[in-house]
């Protein structure tokens, strides 16, 4: 770190508070353009129908499909051989695919009155048999959601390692079927779009709350036909993302579309009904598992079918097949595993298209592997920190490749469990569960690939690979220093971090660093905020961007100086030879308003550079952890407590630890969500069972419990910093690790759980068919 | 139908349907937009204010309702010296990430610290139970709240006009 204690390493207080603290932030919904109309959305009510047409009222603006034409379908096609693509259309045509598709725009001067407006409107439509259920959904005579399909299936993918010789051979052989629930990402705030029309520029402005502003500008280019300078998207203050606001929406075409016909601003905010029942979208899959071990408990050989709930449509960008691509990629975690079997499904069903969340399928992996792996050391009576143990991969492997191909770049996975495992008093729960006490102690280890690039997304078939990252660093005539990135941050601090690693770089003061981001116009071209990747790829490429500077900055300053340019250093936020030094202020004023004294060998690109960085390789970074948790199960109601909550965690070098520690505990709350509470039910016609937050319970500050993080530090040796991804790693381990601790806790009954949510129902169920309820 | 109301000190008169709730009406009329909206449905806290001296869902409050009210939004507080604690507290434990859920956090916090000077921090978290954040795991949240609680119990901190801190100056 500098000497400052503002750079890399610093946990400097954020930037960004103030405005928050006030008040002041400024979402999508606190801008009302003068003029504006407002949205309101008829939405399908059915899960499955044929669309024949709308009856709209005799008066008021309302648009349908056939009133839109030069909207074009959302198309999301993964490379991925033998996938099969689905349109989405901006508005129904002429089939209904899940509830709460959009079917008409209804516009009027308030929101209020827009609604009134599609209360007034009548769908007619002939209902179709609905498939909610997504093993129901690939039986074979499931009705087809798209017809020319011959299956309700995006894609399917498989590797067939032989695995017919271990029943002879293995000491030890499990199966588990599992399920996690489909889940609701449920920012605070939801999506929101306005949409502007500029006779002058010729230009369409949409200002969204989304995580990637250039992608949604891609796609609205695409699908209305415009050119891509023809869109500017601004994502301004947005609350919360977490996935659910990586997406190019169908109501940001629409309100575009208007924007441009009306001539007027179209503004559309998502209500939290539209947000749980017509995207409720993220982490539905089915694992059937098959695991053998030798009598030690060293893994032999992993055999995985997994189902991924895709919902009706293939989401723009990251398609409907990423979550299953990486159940085959990254189902071995952090173990040697030999040998690896799986066939997944991107199943197609009548719900709302998946989309990545916090995690993504590290989540539903890790809950997998983690619970066979403790059904293991069960069975063959051995320690459940033992299992893990003798199959992580050892520090002296590193940089390890795995069996899929998976390249580990640093790390002490062995060490975290341990230290994890001894924050925890076990004889002390060894003794109470003795006497009687329904507790548990659970374990999971995983690793984070994050921060991956191109080849890996490549590999992965979705349509948005990301390439190099670039940053803008320049000085404004008065020595502040600009950064500008084209990813988005909302809620990650970025307006602090980048601006520590700018001050790492060059000195200046984070308090004179302004970070530009979130315009499509005022930056360079970033596939956006997600996969944990803002800090390894936004920090490389500002770090890289100030770097240029400096040397710019050198050359004037060392003229000012009269020194030898070899002679003069940039130390402190200055140009320094001996005694004297130039300050960047001074070198940036001499560029813009006193050229006459710049020196001969200046850069004509002045002060100000664009530069573009990807770690290399590019195959991720991999943080990891061990998260150790201590659960209490009333055997009475089957409520779940968690007593003790702790972590290990090594994201490499830590750019801010205050805020890597709010990430961790922030995903940590959302895992507990998952692990405990969060469920979208629907029913078996297709309908969405929780309407509202009093149905689809997000853990409140009782729930979560006071977690304590400890931090191991091994740098990647391929970041600039040796800064890791982490953003995600929190939401991954909790479900694991609490369901592992629920079944410690349950193992004297025999009882386990396998599935998603762990609510006190599924826990005396769990009971129940042990007899022990 | 026409309504009265004293906004952060100020006598206000509106008009407005009878429907429209507190919230869209400070928002959109007023332009207090600190007021934040998450559910509609008085589960989430985001809209919460004080009115006639006591939190609020700003959401769950029609028009019709509340006429003649007095209220108070985060914009009406930036000169409060409890507020001013508690912002300096959110900021030093990071109980913030995108800033969507403070505005209704500080809101709830503030009255927590005003109504249970002796709050532990079971009682901190159950007293929350009316505000979501998506983001902090609500640590930060929790330890900030403590540590007014604990700042203000100390002897001689209780003067409402004692220089603060510089809440984020
Ligand atoms: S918006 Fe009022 S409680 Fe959620
Ligand atoms: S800080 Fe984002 S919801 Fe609380």
């Amino acid at each position: 770190m500098t000497v400052s204690g503002k750079g890399v390493g610093a946990s400097l207080r954020r930037k960004e508070d103030r405005r928050f603290l006030q008040g002041r932030g400024r979402y999508v919904g606190d801008i009302r353009p003068a003029g504006v109309l407002e949205v309101a959305f008829l939405r399908s009510p059915v899960a499955h129908a044929r669309l024949r047409g709308v009856q709209k009222p005799a008066q008021g603006l309302v648009f349908t499909a056939a009133d839109l034409l030069e909207i074009g379908p959302i198309r999301a096609n993964s490379a991925l051989p033998g996938f099969r693509a689905s349109d989405q259309p901006a508005l129904a045509r002429d089939k209904l695919r899940h509830v709460g598709e959009p079917i008409a725009a209804c516009l009027a001067e308030s929101r209020a009155a827009a609604e009134d407006l599609a209360a007034a409107c009548l769908p007619d439509y002939e209902e179709l048999p609905a498939v909610s259920d997504m093993l129901a959904a690939l039986a074979p005579d499931a009705p087809l959601i798209h017809e020319h399909w011959s299956e309700n299936a995006f894609l399917e993918t498989k590797r067939e390692d032989e695995v017919a010789d271990l029943d002879a051979i293995a000491a030890a052989k499990v199966r588990r079927r599992l399920r996690t629930a489909r889940q609701s990402m449920a920012p605070i705030e939801g999506r929101g779009v306005i949409a502007e029309w500029d006779p002058r520029l010729e230009q369409l402005i949409v200002t969204s709350s989304t995580q990637m502003p250039h992608v949604t500008k891609s796609g609205i280019a695409e699908c209305l036909g415009l050119d891509e300078g023809q869109v500017r998207v601004i994502s301004p203050d947005v609350g919360g993302g977490f996935g659910y606001k990586g997406i190019l929406l169908a109501e940001e075409l629409v309100c575009a579309a208007l924007a441009i016909r009306l001539g007027r601003p179209v503004r559309w905010l998502e209500d939290r009904l539209e947000q749980l029942t017509a995207n409720a979208n993220c982490r539905e899959h089915f694992y059937d598992v098959t695991a053998w071990a030798d009598a030690e408990g060293r893994l032999l050989a992993c055999e995985v079918e997994a189902v991924v709930d895709a919902g009706a449509y293939s989401a723009y960008p990251f398609s409907a097949c990423l979550e299953a691509a990486q159940i085959g990629s990254i189902f071995p975690g952090p173990y040697t595993l030999p040998r690896f079997r799986f066939r997944t499904v991107s199943a197609c069903t009548n719900k709302p298209p998946i989309l990545p969340y916090r995690g993504v399928a590290r989540t539903g992996v890790c809950f997998a592997m983690e619970t066979t792996l403790d059904a293991l050391a069960r069975q063959l009576g051995i320690d459940a920190a033992a299992i893990r143990a003798i199959n992580l991969v050892p520090p002296e492997a590193m940089p390890y490749r795995n069996l899929v191909g998976k390249v580990f770049d640093s790390g002490d996975y062995p060490e975290a469990l341990r230290r994890a495992v001894a924050a925890i008093d076990v004889a002390a729960l060894r003794a109470r569960q003795a006497a009687g006490e329904t507790v548990g102690l659970g374990l999971a280890v995983f690793c984070e690939q994050g921060a991956h690039g191109t080849s890996v997304y490549h590999g992965w078939g979705i349509p948005f690979v990301p390439g190099f990252e670039q940053a803008q660093a320049r000085f404004t005539p008065d020595g502040v220093l600009e950064l500008r990135v084209g990813l988005h941050s909302h809620g990650q601090g970025l307006e602090t971090t980048l601006a520590q690693v700018a001050h790492e770089v060059l000195g200046v003061d984070p308090a004179r660093v302004r970070l530009v981001h979130g315009d499509t116009a005022l930056t360079p071209y970033s596939t956006g905020t997600w996969g944990s990747r803002a800090m390894v790829m936004a920090g490389g490429a500002v770090a890289e961007a100030c770097r240029q500077l400096g040397e710019r900055a050198l050359t004037i300053g060392a003229a000012l100086l009269q020194a030898p340019r070899e002679a003069c250093v940039l130390r402190d936020g200055a140009i320094v030879q001996g005694e004297a030094k130039v300050t960047l202020d001074e070198v940036a004023r001499t560029w813009y308003r006193r050229p006459q004294n710049l020196p001969r060998e200046v850069d004509k690109g002045g002060l100000e550079v664009t530069a573009g960085y990807r770690p290399d390789p590019d195959t991720g970074t991999h943080s990891y952890a061990a998260h150790a948790v201590v659960a209490r199960v009333d055997r009475e109601t089957g409520a779940v407590v968690l007593e003790q909550y702790v972590i290990v965690e090594d994201g490499g070098t830590l750019v801010n630890p205050m805020i890597v520690d709010g990430q961790v505990l922030g995903g940590t709350a959302q895992g507990i969500g998952t692990a405990l509470y969060e469920e979208m039910p629907f029913d078996a016609q297709g309908q969405p069972l929780a309407g509202t937050l009093a149905d689809y319970l997000l853990p409140g500050a009782s729930e979560v419990p006071d977690i304590t993080i400890e931090h191991m530090v091994t740098p990647s040796p391929w970041t600039r910093f040796g800064q890791k991804g982490i953003g995600e790693s929190g939401a991954i381990g909790p479900p694991a690790a609490i369901v592992n601790a629920i079944n410690d806790a349950l193992a004297r009954f025999g009882a386990e759980v396998t599935d998603l949510p762990a609510t006190p129902a599924r826990v005396l169920a769990a009971l129940a068919k042990v007899g022990a309820a | 139908m026409k309504l009265h109301l004293t906004v952060n000190g100020a006598a206000t008169a509106l008009e407005a349907e009878p429907r429209t709730h507190l919230a869209d009406l400070l928002r959109d009329q007023l332009l207090l937009t600190g007021t934040h909206i998450g559910c509609e449905h008085g589960v989430c806290g985001a809209c919460t204010v004080e009115l006639d001296g006591a939190p609020a869902r700003s959401c769950l409050m029609h028009a019709g309702s509340c006429d003649g009210a007095t209220v108070r939004t985060i914009e009406g507080l930036v000169d409060d010296p409890v507020m001013a604690l508690l912002c300096e507290a959110f900021s030093a434990e990071h109980a913030l990430q995108c800033g969507y859920c403070t505005p209704g956090m500080l809101m709830t916090a503030r009255d927590i610290v005003l109504r249970l000077p002796e709050a532990d921090e079971d009682r901190v978290r159950e007293e929350l139970a009316g505000n979501l954040c998506r983001c902090t795991g609500y640590r930060g949240i929790v330890r900030a709240l403590l540590a007014v609680l604990a700042s203000r119990r100390r002897p001689g901190s209780g003067d409402p006009d004692s220089p603060l801190s510089g809440c984020l100056a």
